[in-house]
């Protein structure tokens, strides 16, 4: 992963040593403590002092979290398992195009269309026009569908820079060249060439928009309907219903909301941080 | 590499399932009011801790009507700052509203406000309902130009709840008739709050500026011109008006004396606070009970017990239903409405959540006049709730009223909270409710 | 290449359609989609914001009424220093504290692996999640940070009451989130920096401190740069933390100490159905964030004029 020749490393003093083991722990600790509250009764949240140990109720709470007529907690979870893969796949296709045109073909206009991106890169365009969108949706009779909640998250100038920046790394103009030769269309290239080549930077552009739209709140909020949530406007919900007094079962909520996210960070965690440490060199 | 490489297509055929999904979803998802089966799904959103109570009626119903399906949805706990502006949107947006919603009583003028919004419940022969309600309720129930758009569910009578055990340790008497007779009036009330804070018990004895204001400031309107923050015309009137006033400095003469607690009511805080001893009284609309008994939850059961009011007279909220007139079955969910609102109903609602009935015949019933709930010490909650509204006068909202109340009780509990100094909290008070006016023209 | 013979002939009409149609439709989806979902809404929030409108009923044209009000109102400058107030502190220590735990993460020891992941892992939490538990932590009577602070003999802080306190709560989730996550893009610029710097440094008796300040963060300069870019876009819309933080309304405390722009900005529009204050309000935030990209770009271009 690391091509350049290592740096000899100072060995870790015990000070630092100390100051990452803190770290850790308060990296840890609000988690850990979500599993505390999740793992008990009702009046855990209110103790004072705080409870520090696991209780054993996470199953009952975990039953009651997801039979919760009210938040709908599970139709959450599956909502945002649809937008959240949709919009990735989405992405990725666009901006693995998008990025390899930028990265190696010539056409007019092109470093003027990449300014373009690079623009829409600061701009969080979504929630800016919140309002027109949202007016849009009423229009269209979209409001609580799942494409209102996914087409505007498709304009991600971010991955188009990203795939753009893996793809001038990945793939030499040389490669194209021989491809060609051999009379490979631009799609052929696209798709036996460059795609191949790019895909350590397809997964972590994967990852970050797929964690990205997991946590999407605010459009979500305002353009669903209670009963048809994603899952952070389903655990808002959980938090502000008439169980909102029932904090082993707001954690229980707080903590499925994160285990999609946590399993796929356990099982990638080294690619993810070794993706990201890359990516985030090339950016 | 090839763990990456496997699962990116992991994760693309999840994604293109997902999208088949969307699809397939986005097209069963059609706006006929219909489920798969062909049964009419009728759809009612409410409000409130405790819901409306209305979880055996509506399964009653769909056993009593065949192909027809009830979703009930307890949407928030939150009227005033999440239910109302929802409804607002989906009622303007033309969808999403529902087939049959609450409507509180401060927010009624506003609802009332949006005739095209509404069904004509007159269409579908609910006149006859008339008979069953007092006057006030049934008006209050009618858009400006005389639409009849909303049958009332319950009244908020009010009581005062107070925790026997914390009053013990502070000295105070604990017998409900004993604890009426110490705050027949509010001068005994502050007198009791400050008995209780010399007693040096580390729980508040008011558990939230915000609940206590408005009894109060309803009581007073209610025994003056009934107008509180808008004149009959809608014209914004709080700065004058000497109900709120009397209602503000009893708060700040309250606060002063550290009676009561810095806790907004219906918050995390607040709730946390009614499960932990946080405070020892709360004033008690009768729908607020059920709100306490699902809250302080079974650990705290027997140690609540309820006395009456303050000044005895008040109401706090209580609601109607209406059909939205997007609804595609107007005429079901209007039957469903009255069904919903029935005397019976009001008296199994009252059972249930503790919802006092607008019915004169429910108010009436022997079983609500002579129940007693064994969560508050066997406290007679319908005989002290009924009491309560015999002679009360209904106040007027005006369109705005939910809005501004939640713009001005912030304020209020600034005060309380000291983000505002009490010199400073009267004026910005005022100011905070002209802005809504202004930015809600 | 073993098989010329097999080379087509290049010039085929087909073949220069190909060449000059196709990186054009490469890139026409995003901006088919930016036209539809960027630029259009953009648009039509300057015109919106010149109307009084309502969702549904009458909308009148009433010029740049609703930007006089928004500029004139202390409730919305409020918001606009809430946000850049958070902004700052919330990026000034994540960004510094990133860094040292960069460094510290970038030493010989055993489990690094491990550490960094730990580190990693609050940023694949959901933000509305954290949100409850900090503001669960942050509880004025009830929370875990006030009650360490009583066993330190520190009075009960009310979190939620005036700017210092919330801003400082508020601050504290996004950092949580995102300290780890710029550390271990820190760490990562670390390693690509020439190890000769260092030796030739060791050979002249810095410190590791030394070494840290005078080779370690001038070389991560344009790092740090793109990580303030990415996080003044998060800062400046932020919403979902300060909107569970009280209590989910979107009023930022009982005096709008932590109201942000884009919290002003819904509630104009749900609480009071005023979607043309509420579409001003968007576009001044718009401007806003054009101020800051704009200084943010200044800064690239004189980092990149000292290199």
């Amino acid at each position: 992963m690391n091509r350049h020749a290592p740096t000899r490393l100072w060995s870790a003093s015990p000070l630092t040593r100390l100051a990452l083991l803190v770290a850790l722990v308060l990296s840890v600790w609000p988690l850990y403590w979500m599993v505390v509250i999740a793992s008990r009764d009702t009046s855990a949240a209110s103790q004072v002092p705080p409870p520090f140990l696991p209780g054993g109720n996470l199953g009952t709470n975990v039953r009651r979290a997801l039979a919760d007529e009210s938040s709908h907690l599970l139709t959450g979870l599956g909502n945002s398992i649809v937008v959240s893969g949709t919009v990735t796949l989405a992405v990725v296709v666009i901006s693995s195009l998008a990025g390899f045109a930028f990265a190696r073909l010539r056409f007019a206009g092109r470093t003027g269309l990449l300014v373009v991106v690079l623009l829409t890169m600061m701009v969080p365009l979504q929630q800016i026009g919140i309002i027109p969108l949202y007016i849009a949706m009423v229009q269209l009779n979209w409001v609580n569908t799942m494409q209102a909640v996914i087409l505007p998250f498709l304009v991600n100038g971010f991955g188009i820079f990203l795939m753009r920046q893996y793809t001038v790394q990945a793939v030499p103009n040389e490669l194209i060249e021989a491809a060609r030769m051999d009379g490979a269309s631009t799609w052929r290239i696209y798709l036996s060439v460059v795609l191949p080549a790019v895909r350590p930077g397809i997964a972590v552009l994967a990852l970050l928009t797929f964690m990205q739209n997991w946590n999407e709140f605010l459009w979500p909020l305002v353009v669903l309907q209670p009963d048809n949530p994603t899952v952070q406007v389903a655990i808002r919900g959980l938090s502000q219903s008439n169980h909102g007094q029932d904090y082993s079962m707001i954690f229980t909520g707080t903590l499925l909301s994160i285990v999609p996210l946590v399993v796929v960070f356990a099982a990638f965690g080294r690619q993810i941080v070794g993706g990201l440490m890359e990516g985030a060199v090339k950016a | 590499m090839t763990r990456v490489l496997r699962r990116t297509r992991a994760v693309a055929l999840a994604a293109v399932l997902a999208l088949v999904a969307t699809a397939t979803a986005a097209c069963s998802n059609g706006d006929d009011g219909l489920d798969a089966n062909g049964n009419i799904v009728l759809t009612v959103k409410v409000f409130g801790g405790a819901g409306f109570g209305y979880d055996n009626l509506v399964k009653q119903y769909e056993k009593d009507h065949k192909g027809i399906k009830v979703k009930y949805q307890i949407v928030t706990d939150d009227y005033d700052n999440e239910f109302r502006p929802q409804m607002l949107q989906w009622l303007e947006a033309g969808s999403g509203a529902g087939d049959v919603v609450g409507i509180e009583e401060q927010g009624v003028g506003q609802m009332m406000s949006l005739s095209d919004a509404w069904a004509d419940l007159s269409q579908y022969g609910l006149n006859s309902r008339k008979k069953d309600y007092p006057s006030w309720k049934w008006e209050l129930g009618h858009t400006g130009d005389g639409k009849l758009a909303g049958l009332g569910t319950d009244v908020g009578g009010m009581a005062m709840c107070y925790r026997t055990d914390l009053f013990k340790k502070a000295g105070l008497p604990t017998d409900r008739d004993k604890v009426s007779r110490m705050w027949k009036d509010w001068d005994g009330f502050t007198k009791a709050g400050e008995k209780f804070v010399a007693s040096g018990v580390k729980s508040a004895f008011v558990d939230s500026p915000n609940q206590l204001y408005n009894t109060r400031m309803i009581q007073e309107a209610g025994k003056a011109d009934g107008i509180s923050y808008f004149d009959r015309h809608d014209k914004y009137v709080l700065g004058k008006n000497k109900a709120v006033r009397t209602a503000f400095d009893y708060i700040k003469t309250l606060n002063s004396k550290k009676i009561i607690g810095k806790y907004q009511n219906l918050s995390d805080e607040w709730k946390k606070a009614m499960q932990a001893d946080g405070f020892a009284t709360m004033a008690c609309p009768a729908w607020m009970m059920g709100v306490i008994k699902d809250t302080s939850g079974k650990s705290n059961a027997g140690k609540w017990d309820v006395a009456t009011v303050p000044g005895g007279s008040g109401n706090w909220g209580g609601s109607w239903l209406g059909v939205p007139a997007q609804s595609k079955h107007p005429e079901e969910a209007a039957k469903l409405a009255s069904y919903l609102t029935s005397t019976s109903s009001q008296v199994t609602a009252f059972e249930k959540i503790s919802a006092f009935p607008s019915s004169v015949k429910g108010q009436k019933d022997p079983k609500v006049a002579k129940l007693s709930d064994k969560y508050f010490n066997d406290a007679p909650t319908g005989k002290i709730i009924g009491d309560s509204v015999r002679n009360f006068k209904p106040v007027y909202f005006g369109e705005l009223h939910s809005a501004v109340r939640a713009a001005v009780e912030d304020v209020l509990f600034g005060m309380v909270q000291g983000t505002y100094s009490p010199s400073e909290a009267w004026p910005k008070f005022v100011k905070a409710g002209q802005k809504v006016v202004d930015t809600s023209q | 290449m073993a098989t010329t013979a097999k080379v087509p002939p290049r010039g085929t009409l087909a073949a220069r359609a190909d060449l000059k149609a196709s990186p054009y439709l490469f890139v026409s989806p995003y901006f088919l989609l930016f036209a539809l979902f960027g630029l259009f809404p953009l648009g039509f929030t300057l015109w919106v914001s010149l109307y009084n409108w309502k969702l549904a009923g009458d909308k009148t044209y009433v010029g740049l009424h609703n930007y006089r009000f928004l500029l004139g109102d202390d409730g919305f400058w409020g918001a606009v220093t809430n946000t850049l107030g958070m902004f700052v502190m919330a990026t000034v220590p994540q960004l510094v504290l990133a860094l040292l735990l960069a460094n510290a993460l970038n030493r010989r020891m055993r489990g690094r692996l491990a550490l960094r992941m730990g580190v990693l892992l609050p940023m694949v939490t959901s933000v509305v999640a954290v949100a409850i538990v900090f503001s669960q932590l942050f509880s004025h009577q009830y929370g875990m940070i006030n009650w360490l602070l009583s066993l330190l003999g520190v009075d009960r802080i009310d979190w939620t009451a005036g700017k210092l306190p919330s801003w400082t709560a508020i601050s504290a989730m996004v950092d949580w989130r995102w300290t780890g996550y710029n550390a271990i893009i820190y760490l990562a610029a670390m390693q690509t920096i020439p190890s000769d710097l260092y030796e030739a440094a060791a050979l002249d008796g810095a410190s590791p401190r030394r070494q840290f300040w005078h080779i370690t963060v001038p070389q991560l300069k344009p790092v740090i740069v793109f990580t303030v870019f990415i996080s003044t876009m998060g800062g400046l819309m932020l919403f979902a933390e300060p909107m569970m933080f009280g209590d989910g309304r979107l009023d930022g405390g009982s005096r709008g100490d932590f109201q942000t722009i884009s919290l002003y900005i819904v509630q104009a529009f749900r609480e009071r159905n005023n979607y043309g204050m509420a579409a001003a309000a968007a576009w001044l935030l718009f401007l806003l964030i054009m101020i800051v990209a704009l200084v943010n770009y200044l800064l690239v271009n004189r980092v990149r004029g000292t290199k």
